[in-house]
C-alpha cells in the first residue's frame, strides 16, 4: 500500500493524456526510476484483495486453494458481519484476531481452547447483557441463534437489564404516590432467557446473575428483583436443556418458592452435575427442596453458600446426604446451621462414602459439632477437605477433633482458622494433615510415573 | 556408561596385541573383540558389577532428594501462600458473621423497642381518645380549653416520642450508611490486600520455583560432572592401556617395516633393471611406431586433401548437377508444353496439309493438264523459234557477210590503192557457211546414225544420198558452204570408232538379237534388202533396248569395244600381241570430242584400233546384257531433257561469229592502225597548212591596209609641225614585211 498501485497510476495518467494506456504506462516507466515490475502485485493477490474487500457481499473461501484461503483469512477484516463468517470460517487465527481486537483479556482456557467458541459465547453474552425488554428487538438475539448455536457451550450472563426507564419513572411516581401497589412487578420482568437457551443444543454451562452492574447512584432495590415470572421462564427452559451440566444462579435474590420451582423442574435432570445457588435468599424450605434434588439427580457439586439456611434446612440436607452416593462437594458457607444442623450433617457423614469436600465455615458451629466430627474423622475415609473456619469450636472442640484426626490418613486439608481451637491444637492438626498430604502427594507421584511404565 | 566402561576394560585386556596388520589377522582380532564384549555383557547381567549400580542409585537418590525437598518446600510455600490469601476471606467471613450477629441483636432490640413504643403509643393514644369523650361533657370553655390544652400537650408529647423514635431510627440508618461506607472501604482494602498478597504470592512462587529449578539443575550438573569425571578417569585409563598397546604395535610394525623396506629395495633394484630393459625396448617400439604414425599421418593428410578436393569437386558437381537437373526439369516441362503445343499444331497442320495436299493434287492435275498444253505450245513455239532463229541467223549472216565483204573490199582498196600491194582474197571455211551451224547433228536418232554408219561403210553412193538429204533438210539457202559442212559431218558420226568396226558391231547386234523382234516383223523384214532389213531390225532392237539417241548408240559401241579391249588385254598378257595400229582419224578427232565422251573413253590405247572381227557372235548377247545393266543408270538421269526439243550446239556459233568478225586478220588491222595514225598526222599537217595559208592571206591583206594607213599618216601635215617628227627617229624602211608584221604583234601584246 505504500506504493500506489500501478494500475491506478496508469489509469490516472491515461485519463490526463488521451493516448492509449500502454503508452502512458511506458511513459510512467521512464519517469519513475524507482518503479519496477517487481512491485506489481500478482493477479492472484489482486483477486484475493478483491475477495477480501467484498467478503461481506460475496464470501468466497472454500473454493480457494488452501494457501489462498490462508491469505484471505489473514487479511480479512474483523468487521465482516457475523452472519457471513460464523458458519463459514473455522480458522482459529481469524477468531483470535476478532477476540483480541474486541476484548483486552482473553483467557482461552475457559473456553476449551477454542477462539471461535470464545468469540461466539462472549458476543452472545454481550447481546443478552444489553438486552432491554420491550425496547430492544428480540430478533437481535434470535438472529444470532442460528449463527452461534453450534459453538456455544457456556453462557455466563452476569447482568440482566430491567425494562425501560419509563417504567422506572412510573415506578418512581408510584413510589411517590403509594409504594404499596405491587403490580409493578409485572413490568419488571427481565429478558426471557428460555428462548435462547432452549435453542442452543450444545449448552453445557449456564451462569446467570439477575442484577445490574455499575448502576452507581441510580440504585434502586427493584433493579435487582428476580421476579416470579423470570423464575418460571428459567425453570421451564432449564427442563428443556438436556445437555446442561453446570447451572449457576447467584446473587439473584432467589427465595424459597423460586428455589422450589427451579428444583421441581431440575428433578431427574439427565446431565446436571453442578448446581450453584450461592448468595441468594434461600431459607430452610429451599434447602429442603435442594436436599430432595440431591438424591434425584446426578449432582456432584452443590454450592449454597451465603444463604439463610438454618438447622432445619441443614437437617434436610443431612438426611439427603446420608443416602446420597453422587455428591462429592458441598458448600454451606455463611449460613446459620448452628450446632443442630452441624450435628445432623456430621451424622450424615458417618454413613456417606462419596463426599470429599465440605465447607461449613461461618455457621455458628460450636463444640457439639466438633465432637460429632471427631467421630467422622475417625471413621470416614473419603473426606479430604473440611473447612470449619470462623466458627466457635472452642479449645475442647479442637482437642476432640485432634483426637479424631489422630488415625485419619485421608484428610489433606482441614481449615480451622479463626475457629478458636487454640494454636497448639491447630499446629498439631496441621502437622497431621501435612503428613497426610505428603503421603497423598507421593502416592500421586508414584502413580503418575507408574502409569507410563 | 559405567557398564560400557567396564566392558571396554574387559575386552581391552584379554585382546592379544594385533601384531600383523594383514586382513586375516584383523578379522581374527575383530572376532576376539566381539567375543570379549559378549562376555562382559554376560557378566554385567549376572550382577558382577553391582557396585557401580549402587553408586548410581546413590547418585540418583541425591538428585531425587533435592527434587523432593524442593517439592516439599514449594508445597509448604504454596500452602502458606494460599493460607495468607484466604485468611482475608476468612477474616471477612468472620466479620460478616459478627456483623450478622450484631445485626440480629440490634434488630431484636429495635423490634422490642418498636413494640414497646407501639404499646406505649397505643396506650397514650387510647388515653387521649378516651379524654375526647370528656371534652363533649365539658361545658365551661375554660375547662374545655384546659382539657384541649392538656390533650394538645399529650398529643405533642406522643408525637415527640414518635419523632424521637423516628429520629433515632434515622440516626441508626445514618450510622448504618456510615458503616456501609466503612464496610465498602474495608472490603476494597481487603480486595487490595488480597490482590497484593496474590501478587506477592505469585512473585515469591515464581522466585522460589526458579530458585529451586536452579538448585535442581545445579544438583544435576554436579551429578553429571562427577559422572563425567569418573568416566573420564576410566577413559584415560583405557586410553593409557590402549597407548601402551599401540606402542607395542608400533614397535612391531617398525620392525616389519624395516624388513619390508629391505625387500622393497631388492625388488626395486630388480624392477629397475627390468624396467630399463623394457623401457629401451619400448622406446624403440615407440620410435618405430612414431615413424609409422608420421607416415600414416602424411598419407592421411595426402588422402585427406585428395579426398577433400574430390569431395569439393563432387559437391560442386553435385551442385551443378542439381542446377542442371533443375534446369533440365524446367526445360523438360517447357518442352513438354511445347511438345503438346506442337502436337496440337501438328495435328492442325496435318489436317491443313491434307487439305492442302488434296487441293494441291487437284491443282497439280490442273497444272499437269496445263503443262501438257504448254508443252504442246512450247513444241510448237520451239519449231517456230527454230524457224525464226534460222531466219534471224540468215539475216544476220547476210548482214555480217555484207559487212565482211565491205571490209574485204576496203582491205582490198587499202592494199591496192594506199599501199600499192597485191591483195589476195582470203578463203575461210565460214565464208561459205549459210544458216545455223550443226542444227541436226545432235538431234540425230540412233537409228539414223546406225543407218549412216551402215551406209557410209557400205557404199559412197548411199552416203552421198544421205548427205544430200541432209543438205536438203538443213540449208536450202546456204548451198555455197556445202564443202565445209561435209567435212565436218564426216568426222562427227565416226568419232573414235572406225566405221568398219562400227558397222560390224551393228550387224552383229542385228543378227544376234533377233529374238527381240516380233515374229511378224521378222517375216515382213524378209522381204526387204539386206541393209534395210538390218536397219529395221536395229530400229526395233534399239526400241526394245531403249536406245534412243546418238549418244546411246555411241555408248553401246564403246561398250563393245571396251569389252573387246579387255579380252584383248587378257590375250596380250597371254603372249600374243595384236596389231597396235592407231587410227589417225581418231587422233584427229580427239581434240574436238566432247568431255562426256572423253570420260567414256578408256584411258588405254583406243579400242577402235582393234579388229572388229575379233568380236565373237557368242559374246554379243553377254555384252548386251552387261551393257543394259550399266546403261539403265545414266539413262534415268538423262530422261528429262530427252523429251525437250533436240539441243542446239551453240559452241561453234561464237567461233563462227568471231571468225566472221575477224575476217580481217590482226596484222592487217595493225597495219590499218598504223596507217590511220600516219594518215591522221598527215591530215593534221595538211589542216595546219590550210589554216596557215588562210592566216597568211589575212595578214597580207592587213599589211596592205596598214601600209595604206601609214602612208596617210606620214603624208599628213601634222608631222611637220611636230618638234621631233617620228619620221626622223623612225625607220620607215618597209623593206622586210616580216618585221612589219612583228611590230603590230608586239603592239597588240603591249595593249
Amino acid at each position: 500500500m505504500q506504493q500506489p498501485a500501478p494500475g491506478d497510476g496508469g489509469r490516472a495518467i491515461s485519463s490526463l493524456y488521451p493516448p492509449p494506456a500502454s503508452l502512458a504506462a511506458e511513459h510512467r516507466v521512464i519517469e519513475d526510476p524507482e518503479w519496477s515490475l517487481a512491485t506489481v502485485p500478482h493477479l492472484t493477490d489482486l483477486c484475493l484483495q478483491h475477495i477480501i474487500h467484498n467478503f461481506g457481499k460475496n464470501p468466497v473461501l472454500n473454493r480457494l486453494l488452501p494457501e489462498h484461503q490462508r491469505k484471505v483469512l489473514d487479511r480479512l477484516s474483523t468487521d465482516v458481519p457475523l452472519a457471513v463468517t460464523a458458519n463459514l470460517i473455522r480458522d482459529e487465527d481469524y477468531w483470535k484476531r476478532c477476540c483480541t481486537e474486541r476484548w483486552q483479556v482473553c483467557d482461552i482456557s475457559n473456553y476449551g481452547g477454542s477462539w471461535k467458541r470464545m468469540f461466539m459465547e462472549r458476543h452472545l453474552e454481550n447481546v443478552v447483557k444489553r438486552f432491554i425488554p420491550n425496547s430492544t428487538d428480540p430478533n437481535q438475539v434470535l438472529e444470532l441463534i442460528p449463527l452461534c448455536k453450534d459453538y456455544v457451550r457456556k453462557l455466563e450472563v452476569d447482568q440482566f437489564l430491567p425494562p425501560l426507564q419509563v417504567d422506572q419513572k412510573e415506578e418512581m411516581d408510584d413510589d411517590d404516590t403509594g409504594s404499596d401497589f405491587g403490580d409493578d412487578e409485572v413490568s419488571m420482568h427481565h429478558y426471557d432467557i428460555g428462548v435462547l437457551i432452549t435453542a442452543l443444543p450444545h449448552l453445557e454451562e449456564l451462569h446467570l446473575t439477575y442484577g445490574m452492574k455499575d448502576c452507581g447512584m441510580n440504585f434502586e432495590w427493584n433493579l435487582f428483583d428476580f421476579t416470579h415470572q423470570d423464575c418460571c421462564n428459567l425453570a421451564v427452559a432449564l427442563k428443556k436443556c438436556h445437555n446442561l451440566k453446570v447451572f449457576k444462579l447467584t446473587r439473584s435474590k432467589v427465595d424459597d418458592n423460586q428455589t422450589r420451582l427451579l428444583v421441581r423442574n431440575l428433578l431427574d435432570h439427565p446431565c446436571l452435575v453442578e448446581l450453584n445457588l450461592s448468595h441468594n435468599l434461600i431459607r430452610d424450605k429451599g434447602a429442603q427442596a435442594v436436599g430432595k434434588l440431591i438424591n434425584c439427580s446426578r449432582l456432584e457439586t452443590l454450592d449454597l453458600c451465603n444463604n439463610q439456611i438454618h438447622h432445619e434446612g441443614a437437617q434436610a440436607l443431612a438426611q439427603a446426604l446420608a443416602e446420597n452416593s453422587t455428591l462429592t462437594s458441598l458448600n454451606l458457607r455463611l449460613n446459620c446451621l448452628e450446632d443442630k444442623g452441624g450435628e445432623a450433617i456430621g451424622h450424615a457423614l458417618l454413613t456417606n462414602t462419596t463426599l470429599k469436600s465440605i465447607h461449613l465455615g461461618s455457621n455458628n458451629l460450636s463444640e457439639p459439632t466438633a465432637t460429632v466430627f471427631s467421630q467422622v474423622l475417625a471413621q470416614n475415609t473419603t473426606l479430604t477437605n473440611i473447612n470449619f473456619s470462623c466458627n466457635h469450636l472452642g479449645l475442647d472442640g479442637g482437642k476432640q477433633l485432634l483426637d479424631g484426626l489422630a488415625n485419619n490418613k485421608t484428610l489433606t486439608e482441614f481449615d480451622l482458622r479463626l475457629a478458636e481451637v487454640g494454636q497448639e491444637t491447630e499446629y498439631l492438626i496441621h502437622q497431621i494433615v501435612w503428613a497426610n498430604r505428603e503421603v497423598a502427594r507421593l502416592g500421586s507421584l508414584q502413580n503418575a510415573p507408574a502409569k507410563p511404565l | 556408561m559405567s557398564r560400557a566402561a567396564g566392558a571396554g576394560a574387559g575386552w581391552r585386556a584379554p585382546g592379544p596385541a594385533p601384531s600383523d596388520p594383514g586382513p586375516q589377522e584383523r578379522i581374527a582380532a575383530r572376532r576376539r573383540r566381539m567375543s570379549a564384549r559378549l562376555d562382559a555383557k554376560r557378566r554385567a547381567a549376572l550382577g558382577e558389577d553391582a557396585e557401580p549400580k549402587a553408586v548410581e542409585e546413590e547418585e540418583q537418590r541425591r538428585s531425587h532428594k533435592e527434587i523432593e525437598e524442593s517439592g516439599q518446600r514449594l508445597a509448604k510455600l504454596l500452602f502458606e501462600g494460599t493460607q495468607m490469601v484466604t485468611n482475608i476471606q476468612v477474616a471477612a467471613d468472620l466479620r460478616e458473621t459478627q456483623r450478622r450477629a450484631e445485626e440480629a441483636e440490634l434488630k431484636l432490640r429495635r423490634l422490642e423497642r418498636l413494640e414497646k413504643e407501639a404499646k406505649s403509643g397505643t396506650a397514650r393514644f387510647a388515653e387521649i381518645t378516651s379524654r375526647w369523650a370528656l371534652a363533649t361533657e365539658r361545658t365551661i370553655p375554660q375547662e374545655l380549653w384546659q382539657l384541649l390544652d392538656w390533650q394538645q400537650q399529650r398529643c405533642t408529647r406522643l408525637l415527640e416520642q414518635k419523632n424521637q423514635l423516628i429520629s433515632d431510627l434515622q440516626q441508626e440508618l445514618k450510622n448504618k450508611d456510615e458503616q456501609y461506607v466503612q464496610a465498602i472501604k474495608q472490603q476494597s482494602d481487603d480486595i487490595n490486600l488480597l490482590l497484593e498478597r496474590m501478587e506477592e504470592q505469585i512473585r515469591t512462587m515464581l522466585k522460589t520455583y526458579r530458585h529451586k529449578l536452579l538448585q535442581i539443575e545445579k544438583a544435576f550438573e554436579l551429578e553429571r560432572r562427577e559422572l563425567l569425571d569418573s568416566n573420564k578417569k576410566k577413559w584415560e585409563e583405557a586410553i593409557q592401556a590402549h597407548n601402551t598397546q599401540e606402542l607395542e604395535y608400533i614397535h612391531t610394525r617398525l620392525r616389519k617395516v624395516e624388513e619390508f623396506e629391505k625387500q622393497l629395495k631388492q625388488l626395486l633394484l630388480q624392477d629397475e633393471e627390468e624396467y630399463n630393459s623394457m623401457k629401451i625396448q619400448l622406446e624403440i617400439e615407440v620410435q618405430n611406431l612414431e615413424k609409422q604414425l608420421q607416415q600414416m599421418k602424411a598419407a592421411y593428410q595426402l588422402t585427406q586433401e585428395k579426398l577433400d578436393f574430390n569431395l569439393q569437386v563432387l559437391r560442386k558437381q553435385d551442385e551443378e548437377n542439381a542446377i542442371i537437373r533443375s534446369q533440365q526439369k524446367r526445360k523438360i516441362n517447357r518442352l513438354y508444353t511445347i511438345f503438346s503445343n506442337l502436337r496440337t499444331k501438328l495435328a492442325k497442320q496435318e489436317q491443313q496439309f491434307r487439305e492442302e495436299g488434296q487441293s494441291l493434287t487437284t491443282h497439280c492435275e490442273r497444272i499437269m493438264a496445263k503443262c501438257k498444253v504448254v508443252q504442246r505450245k512450247m513444241r510448237h513455239f520451239a519449231l517456230s523459234d527454230s524457224e525464226k532463229f534460222t531466219e534471224v541467223w540468215l539475216m544476220n549472216e547476210e548482214e555480217a557477210k555484207g559487212l565482211m565483204r565491205k571490209a574485204l573490199d576496203a582491205d582490198f582498196v587499202i592494199h591496192t590503192q594506199q599501199l600499192g600491194l597485191h591483195w589476195e582474197e582470203p578463203h575461210y571455211w565460214f565464208l561459205n557457211n549459210v544458216g545455223p551451224l550443226g542444227c541436226y547433228k545432235a538431234k540425230r536418232r540412233a537409228t539414223e546414225l546406225a543407218a549412216q554408219i551402215l551406209t557410209e561403210s557400205s557404199a559412197d553412193r548411199q552416203e552421198e544420198e544421205e548427205r544430200e538429204k541432209e543438205m536438203e533438210k538443213v540449208g536450202s539457202e546456204g548451198g555455197g558452204k556445202e564443202n565445209t559442212m561435209k567435212a565436218e559431218d564426216k568426222v562427227a558420226p565416226l568419232r573414235n570408232i572406225c566405221k568398219k568396226t562400227a558397222k560390224r558391231i551393228l550387224e552383229l547386234v542385228s543378227d544376234e538379237s533377233g529374238f527381240l523382234l516380233e515374229g511378224k516383223q521378222l517375216r515382213l523384214l524378209q522381204a526387204l534388202g539386206r541393209d534395210d532389213r538390218i536397219l529395221m531390225k536395229l530400229d526395233s532392237i534399239f526400241g526394245a533396248l531403249g536406245i534412243d539417241s546418238e549418244d546411246d548408240l555411241h555408248q553401246l559401241l564403246d561398250f563393245f569395244l571396251q569389252y573387246k579391249a579387255r579380252e584383248v588385254t587378257v590375250r596380250q598378257s597371254q603372249g600374243s600381241p595384236g596389231g597396235d595400229v592407231t587410227d589417225p582419224a581418231e587422233d584427229r578427232e580427239h581434240g574436238g570430242s566432247s568431255p562426256q565422251r572423253d570420260e567414256l573413253k578408256p584411258p588405254q590405247s583406243p579400242p577402235a584400233s582393234l579388229p572388229s572381227a575379233s568380236i565373237r557372235t557368242d559374246d554379243v548377247l553377254r555384252i548386251l546384257n552387261a551393257f543394259m545393266r550399266d546403261f539403265n543408270k545414266p539413262r534415268e538421269k538423262d530422261e528429262s531433257p530427252k523429251d525437250v526439243l533436240p539441243e542446239r550446239d551453240s559452241s561453234r556459233d561464237e567461233e563462227y561469229w568471231a571468225a566472221l568478225a575477224h575476217v580481217i586478220p590482226q596484222p592487217v588491222l595493225k597495219l590499218w592502225d598504223a596507217l590511220a595514225a600516219a594518215l591522221e598526222e598527215y591530215y593534221n599537217v595538211l589542216t595546219s597548212r590550210a589554216t596557215l595559208l588562210a592566216e597568211t592571206s589575212v595578214l597580207q591583206q592587213q599589211n596592205s591596209e596598214l601600209c595604206v594607213l601609214l602612208e596617210e599618216y606620214v603624208s599628213s601635215r601634222v608631222n611637220s609641225e611636230l618638234l621631233c617628227p617620228p619620221t626622223k627617229w623612225m625607220d620607215l624602211s618597209l623593206a622586210c614585211p616580216r618585221e612589219a608584221q612583228r611590230a603590230p604583234k608586239a603592239k597588240a601584246e603591249m595593249l
